[in-house]
């Protein structure tokens, strides 16, 4: 039977205020590449990377939605599937720290139950421009229980951590199905045999 | 009018040429008549110039009335372009508000920039968009294990491929199996070339 290139499958949905980064902080961590321009996404988009954790290929699907409120109804139907979700806000824009609550209810309403939370506190390179304490979302993450770093797509700072962190999370919560490790079919259920008996029976 | 007394000075005569009327040529006619009763008429010389006078006059007649007539539809002609005008300027503003009531938009089908698709046109768009994309990453991961060599040799059995991209609308009519397959069928050309196995 064909090699497979992966061992698991987690997908991750970024989510945030338009303008704070998602794009940017998606193309660091799959492209290792930072781009000014500043292209508003159009609905919904997603890239891959894959990664080794435990000794296991794990093979990110990462969706990066619109922030823009016009898209709506389009991204809050990506919610549903993803393992992981990341919250990202911009460190000198106040409104989009304000509007946590707001994603956060968003997740509440329509992601899974168990989905992994963490919020990102982007553009942490803008120290001249800052306006949200770092405390200040050091605090809002603990209230909520989730993980938090402060990141820069552009200086490439906790990008990659942030990822594996959450892709850890995830597979600390997947249970191991191992009855013969050379031979896992992963291909017969996307590689998400063990969430979907999980999260979606 | 046929009040009008010898030597009293005629209103039409002290008159602004491009203001008078029919009625002022023949006030006019009528004093001129008068003087000439007054002059010795048995002559003949002033019987014919009496008569050209008269044609005189009769000609400053018509071109009085011509162009007071000429006047007049020129009036008319201009007020109705005003009104036309007036009309086209209410309307035109009136589109350009493009808005008839709350939460109403009015299309300016001209407009080449105008809203077109629903929202739900663009999220199938959308889907569609990246289920080709996973698609392309895919067959980009395969042809790569053949070039590496990893992959020896192609079986009929390809890589199997979990197709359900918008992995978030399972519940949508999408992706009940039966419309699956149809849906696959009319899919586009580029899937058609891959032989990927729908599990």
């Amino acid at each position: 039977m064909a090699k497979k290139t992966y061992d698991l499958l987690f997908k991750l949905l970024l989510i945030g205020d338009s303008g704070v980064g998602k794009t940017c902080v998606l193309f660091r961590f799959s492209d290792d590449a930072f781009n000014t321009t500043f292209i508003s996404t159009i609905g919904i988009d997603f890239k891959i990377k894959t990664v080794e954790l435990q000794g296991k290929k794990i093979k990110l699907q990462i969706w990066d939605t619109a922030g823009q409120e016009r898209f709506h109804t389009i991204t809050t139907s990506y919610y549903r599937g993803a393992m992981g979700i990341m919250l990202v806000y911009d460190i000198s824009n106040a409104k989009s720290f304000e509007n946590i609550s707001k994603w956060l209810r968003n997740i509440d309403e329509h992601a899974n139950e168990d989905v992994e939370r963490m919020l990102l506190g982007n553009k942490c390179d803008m120290e001249d421009k800052r306006i949200v304490p770092k405390a200040k979302g050091e605090q809002i993450a603990r209230e909520h229980g989730i993980r938090f770093f402060e990141t820069s797509a552009k200086a490439n700072i906790n990008i990659e951590k942030a990822f594996l962190t959450l892709a850890e999370d995830i597979l600390r919560k997947t249970p191991v199905k191992e009855p013969n490790s050379e031979n896992v079919d992963i291909s017969s259920g996307g590689g998400v045999t063990g969430w979907k008996t999980k999260c979606c029976s | 009018m046929g009040d009008l007394h010898d030597g009293s000075p005629v209103p039409a005569f002290e008159k602004d040429p491009l203001d008078l009327g029919v009625e002022d040529v023949y006030d006019i006619s009528y004093v001129i008549g008068k003087d000439l009763l007054k002059i010795n008429s048995d002559g003949q010389e002033v019987s014919a110039l009496q008569f050209k006078i008269v044609r005189v006059l009769e000609m400053f007649e018509i071109m009085v009335s011509k162009y007071n007539l000429s006047l007049e539809e020129l009036r008319m002609e201009r007020d109705n372009l005003k009104v036309d005008l007036d009309r086209v300027v209410a309307g035109s503003h009136d589109n350009s508000n493009n808005i008839i009531g709350p939460d109403k938009l009015v299309i300016d089908m001209k407009d080449p920039n105008r809203p077109r698709f629903t929202m739900q046109e663009l999220k199938e768009v959308l889907q569609e968009r990246n289920q080709l994309k996973t698609q392309l990453l895919l067959a980009q991961e395969e042809l790569q294990l053949y070039k590496s060599g990893v992959l020896p040799h192609l079986e009929p059995k390809m890589v199997e491929v979990d197709l359900e991209t918008p992995f978030s609308l399972r519940t949508s009519p999408l992706s009940c199996p039966e419309e699956n397959k149809e849906q696959k069928e009319e899919k586009t050309t580029i899937q058609k070339l891959f032989s990927f196995r729908r599990k």
